[in-house]
C-alpha cells in the first residue's frame, strides 16, 4: 500500500518537480496533495489523510517554520512527519525546523536520487 | 571574495543537477549598469549583512526552454509557469549564494522572488552598489545572472 504525501511550496513549478522526482525515485504514493503556503497546508491536513509532508521554508502568508509551529499545536496532525525542501540549508534555520519537529531537509537543487536517499528509509 | 565565480558555481550547479544541462559560461561583468536584453526578469531582495538584489534576465526562448526542461513538456508562451520557473531559478541561485556568503562569514537573508515580463530592463537605484553579472549560454540563447549589493557596515 502506498502513502499520501503533501507538497507545500509557493512555486507551482517546484511542486511539479518534486512530484516528478518522487515518481522517478520510485517512491510509492497513492495521492500527491499540494498547497501553496503553510496556511493552505494546514487546511489540507485537516481534511485529508496525509502520511508525510515535504515543505518549503520561504513562502508568503505562512512560511515553513510557522507552519511547523502551528502544526505542532494541533493534536490531529502533530505526529505527521515533515521534511523541509528548501534553498535554506543553514544550520540555524534547519536546526529551528528540527526543533519544531521536522525530520530532515532536502536542499534545492536536488535530484530524484537525493530525494530517495532521504525519504526512502522513512517510507519502507 | 570572488562573487563572479560564486555566481557561476551557484548557477551551473542548478542546471546540471535539475536540468542535466551544461551551460557555456561567459566572463563575469563588473561595473556600471547597462540595459539588459530580456523578455522576463525574476528578482529577489537580499538582506542581512548585505542589502541588494539578485536578478535572472532571460530572453523568451531561453525562459521557455528552462521551463520546459523543468516540467518535462513543451512551453510556447511566457505564461505563469515560465514566471514561476524563472523565479525558482533566482531563488535557488540566491540560496547557493547564501552558502557562498556564509563562507565569507556573512549572513544573508532571502526575500521571495517576483517576475516581470517586458522588453528590456535596467535595474536602477542602490547608489554605490557593487554589480556583478555573468552571462550564460544554452540552447536557445543567452541569459544573465546579476547581483547588486552593498555590504552593511
Amino acid at each position: 500500500m502506498g502513502h499520501n504525501v503533501l507538497l507545500v511550496d509557493d512555486s507551482s513549478t517546484m511542486r511539479k518537480i518534486v512530484g516528478r522526482s518522487l515518481r522517478q525515485a520510485g517512491l510509492d504514493f497513492d495521492n500527491i496533495f499540494e498547497a501553496a503556503d503553510g496556511l493552505l497546508a494546514l487546511e489540507v491536513l485537516e481534511k485529508e489523510s496525509v502520511d508525510i509532508v515535504l515543505s518549503d521554508i520561504n513562502m508568503p502568508n505562512m512560511d515553513g517554520i510557522s507552519f511547523l509551529r502551528e502544526k505542532a499545536n494541533r493534536a490531529n496532525m502533530k505526529d505527521i512527519p515533515v521534511f523541509m525542501i528548501s534553498t535554506e540549508t543553514g544550520e540555524d534555520i534547519i536546526g529551528e525546523a528540527k526543533a519544531l519537529g521536522a525530520k530532515g531537509a532536502i536542499k534545492k537543487p536536488f535530484t530524484p536520487d537525493m530525494v530517495n536517499e532521504i525519504l526512502g528509509p522513512f517510507l519502507t | 571574495m570572488d562573487i563572479g565565480q560564486d555566481i557561476i558555481e551557484a548557477t551551473t550547479d542548478i542546471f546540471s543537477t535539475m536540468l542535466m544541462m551544461d551551460l557555456d559560461v561567459g566572463d563575469p561583468l563588473e561595473g556600471a549598469d547597462g540595459d539588459v536584453l530580456s523578455n522576463i526578469t525574476s528578482m529577489l531582495g537580499l538582506g542581512g549583512d548585505i542589502r541588494g538584489m539578485l536578478a535572472v534576465h532571460c530572453p523568451a526562448a531561453v525562459a521557455m526552454a528552462i521551463t520546459g526542461g523543468f516540467l518535462g513538456m513543451d512551453v510556447d508562451e511566457l505564461n505563469e509557469d515560465v514566471k514561476d520557473a524563472i523565479g525558482e531559478i533566482a531563488n535557488m541561485v540566491a540560496g547557493n549564494l547564501k552558502v557562498a556568503f556564509a563562507g565569507y562569514d556573512m549572513k544573508i537573508e532571502l526575500a521571495i522572488p517576483s517576475s516581470v515580463v517586458g522588453e528590456s530592463f535596467r535595474v536602477a537605484g542602490m547608489l554605490g552598489a557593487r554589480r556583478v553579472a555573468v552571462p550564460f549560454a544554452m540552447e536557445g540563447g543567452q541569459f544573465l545572472v546579476e547581483l547588486k549589493y552593498i555590504v552593511n557596515s
